[in-house]
């Protein structure tokens, strides 16, 4: 039998059942799934949860289980609310829907407030002629500065995969797709041996300006 | 409460890291019976891997090990830090971490596997500063070599490229091929500088080497190598269970237990995760714990025996504590592209502030261009200073092909006011009392941190560099050493020039915790060194009684 570890101790996770690292992945699946049962009403989210439990890589079933959870909250305006107000911050014609719902249910997760202001977005969107992700982040952020960080949660879902503090994509994230001609996401280099021997493509300095007022950026421990 | 078996073997190691491991695998080849305890949980490479995919704070090393509540380790560098607690004027300086793992902290090195120079072991005769070792480079050159060979080696060809540590023998494998990035900063450096780049010696395959892949660049050498082209502590596990040792997980060794005369152990008794109690006897004894949990255990085993700790007639158990602490600078480069990330992370290095006449008044260092994927970094920061759409994609490749990384280890000196003691306040749930380090850098380190501020500065001109970004004070280098150090005299050491404790006889160290001085390069080629010479006494003492 094991012991009761004394909560008091501030080191030390509260529950054993979250000290192996596979634990530490089940556990936040877990809890991902509680939040989404609470959220959708409905138990989907723990058929995700008992995939990882049959063995699915965590990296699969965050891409996977996610966007299950996220097509049912998702398939209505919402959904294509914040695919539109995506494809328009991001300048690009089209963008992975199953992606996109398990980054808006996971920004929705994260800060319930950010619905009200993905429509805000949206709204303002289809009011205004913007023709650049610039042009329409500007006059966002004017109409309402507080929009800019929202703006910035999108942002950040679809370049660096991450919503709500969570990798919901990593290979597929926007960044690795803008760079692919160049590095590999870590740990999946396919170059073949001693292939950063070789000289990669030149890059232009930019031409661009910032749109949004600069944030300040806070570098995470190591 | 006690279980009822006593287990017993001809030697017990208490760690499992890379000097643990390659003790047991060389007295287990040799026909000797082993018994390893480690504290923390086996895991294998593959979870690891899958933790790291799925962290969002990827340059955290430890984010992808998370600690069991018996075996607690530093979750990250912060200060103050849930388990490592740093105080005195320097306290972040020392903000080390490390895990408590089967297979040790290598699970997240970068493999550079430098030997010392010959004058890193002399440094009080040569340049009346620290201290001398209790033993010479050339007592350590044969286990050097076979230290290279258990890892796996790659390195340059002394006749090209003299990295300054005499060989008997060519390194195991031929260098790494840098990358384009360090390609241009070497040819910068050779045109525009009296410095050189160097190809770092790294523990790396460039051709499949014990069973292990080439490396294919996966840039992610710390936290995990995804593919074990990189040799960690977990391979020289693997050999020696399969020459006979055995390796006891979860087993947290709080207590070494002596004769009525104090000279030999007899014992030392461990915690499994449900605090029951377990003794293991032996011949021999061999704490190979981590600078910082070896120092913790010698202390922790205090009794009325051994009031201020086993081995520690010196007082010098937990003293002396050094690291490489350094300076680290991110800057954006002006010139062309060099799309740092290719391959793995550390090939090059600026070597020529090893060694000089002026170590007699400040500690040498290295310089490393980090080859570090900078893509997450550049989108990051691109996102904070506004950019969106179009504009944001030119942005994150541009930073992402000019980010340049700099950092240095720089070398410390042994003070015995620096100085690790047992927590007061802080216990871990077996009630063993959390280590705490009081560090102040030593002006040693201090004028030699200065010394490379400069020289960085002067490399970030040459760079046409902008933006430039310091890690506030001093970086830690996770190479902690000192806490058991070596030396002649037992009155000022603790143990001798064979790793042997001068208060217990069958009682050995093998880890940074015995390094007299910390030289410059990455401290785990001669830990692994010590370690072999350790398990070639331990053979000579146990197959010729």
């Amino acid at each position: 039998m094991k012991k009761e570890w004394p909560k008091e101790n501030p080191c030390v996770p509260a529950n054993l059942h979250t000290v192996s690292p596979n634990a530490m992945r089940l556990a936040r699946l877990l809890r991902m799934s509680r939040r989404d049962m609470l959220l959708t009403g409905m138990g989907a989210a723990v058929t995700g949860a008992a995939a990882s439990l049959s063995g699915a890589t965590a990296a699969e079933t965050h891409a996977t289980s996610a966007p299950d959870a996220g097509s049912i909250l998702h398939s209505g305006p919402e959904a294509a609310q914040f695919m539109a107000v995506s494809r328009k911050l991001t300048d690009r014609p089209a963008l992975d829907l199953r992606i996109g719902n398990a980054l808006h249910a996971g920004l929705v997760q994260g800060n319930p407030a950010r619905q009200g202001q993905i429509s805000t977005l949206h709204g303002l969107m289809e009011k205004g002629q913007f023709a650049s992700a610039a042009e329409f982040a500007a006059a966002a952020e004017k109409a309402d500065p507080a929009l800019k960080d929202v703006i910035h949660d999108i942002l950040t879902g679809w370049y660096r995969g991450v919503a709500d503090g969570k990798v919901v994509v990593y290979r597929s994230a926007l960044m690795f797709d803008i760079t692919k001609d160049a590095v590999y996401p870590k740990t999946y280099a396919e170059g073949g041996p001693f292939y950063w021997t070789s000289q990669p493509p030149e890059v232009a300095r930019p031409t661009g300006h910032p749109a949004l007022s600069p944030s300040k950026f806070v570098v995470e421990p190591t | 409460m006690s279980s009822e078996q006593t287990l017993s073997a001809d030697v017990v190691i208490v760690g499992s890291g890379v000097a643990g491991a390659s003790i047991a695998n060389e007295l287990a080849r040799a026909g000797i019976s082993v018994i390893v305890l480690e504290a923390g949980p086996r895991v294998d490479r593959q979870h690891f891997v899958e933790n790291f995919r799925t962290l969002e704070n990827k340059p955290s090393y430890q984010g992808p090990f998370p600690s069991v509540p018996w075996a607690v380790h530093p979750p990250n560098q912060m200060t103050p830090n849930a388990y490592l607690h740093t105080t005195g004027p320097d306290a972040e300086a020392y903000q080390q971490v490390y895990l408590r793992m089967m297979g040790g902290t290598t699970w997240h090195w970068a493999g550079c596997a430098w030997r010392y120079l010959p004058s890193d072991f002399e440094l009080k005769t040569r340049y009346g500063q620290g201290r001398d070792w209790a033993l010479k480079y050339d007592d350590l050159e044969p286990f050097y070599y076979q230290a290279e060979v258990m890892m796996g080696v790659c390195g340059p060809d002394p006749a090209k490229e003299d990295l300054g540590s005499p060989r008997k023998q060519p390194y195991p494998m031929e260098a790494l091929p840098i990358s384009y990035a360090a390609q241009q900063f070497r040819k910068l450096i050779d045109e525009k500088t009296p410095w050189r780049v160097v190809h770092e010696p790294q523990a790396r395959n460039t051709r499949p080497y014990d069973a292990r892949p080439t490396c294919e660049g996966h840039n992610n050498c710390m936290p995990i190598c995804p593919i074990g082209a990189m040799y960690n502590g977990s391979y020289s596990v693997y050999h020696a269970e399969a020459a006979g040792a055995k390796f006891i997980p979860n087993a947290v060794v709080y207590k070494i237990e002596r004769d009525s005369a104090n000279k030999r152990v007899t014992g030392v008794q461990y915690y499994d995760p449900d605090k029951q109690s377990h003794r293991v006897t032996g011949k021999y004894f061999v704490i190979a714990a981590h600078c910082i949990e070896t120092a913790k255990l010698l202390l922790v085993s205090a009794d009325e025996q051994s009031p201020e700790g086993v081995a520690n007639s010196s007082g010098h158990v937990g003293r002396n504590m050094m690291d490489h602490t350094g300076v680290q600078v991110t800057f954006i480069s002006g010139d062309k592209a060099l799309w740092p990330g290719r391959g793995p992370l550390l090939t090059n290095v600026i070597d020529s502030f090893r060694d000089g006449d002026w170590r007699n008044e400040r500690g040498a260092y290295l310089v490393h261009m980090v080859d570090d994927n900078q893509v997450d970094l550049a989108t990051q920061l691109a996102i904070s200073k506004g950019y969106v759409g179009r504009e944001l994609e030119e942005q994150i490749r541009y930073l992402a092909s000019h980010t340049v990384r700099l950092f240095s280890h720089n070398e410390a000196l042994p003070d015995p006011e620096n100085r690790l003691t047992l927590s007061k306040t802080q216990k871990d749930v077996l009630g063993i009392p959390h280590p705490e380090v009081y560090y102040k850098l030593p002006e040693y380190t201090v004028k030699s941190c200065d010394h490379t501020r400069s020289v960085f500065r002067e490399l970030i001109g040459l760079m046409h560099g902008t933006d430039e970004q310091w890690t506030p004070g001093y970086f830690p280098q996770d190479h902690p050493s000192g806490s058991t150090i070596m030396g002649t005299d037992p009155k000022t050491s603790v143990v001798d020039g064979h790793c042997r404790t001068h208060d217990h006889e069958n009682l050995f160290i093998a880890s940074s915790s015995v390094f007299s001085t910390v030289g410059t390069g990455n401290i785990t080629l001669t830990v692994a060194a010590l370690a072999l010479r350790v398990a070639d006494t331990l053979k000579k003492e146990l197959l010729h009684a």
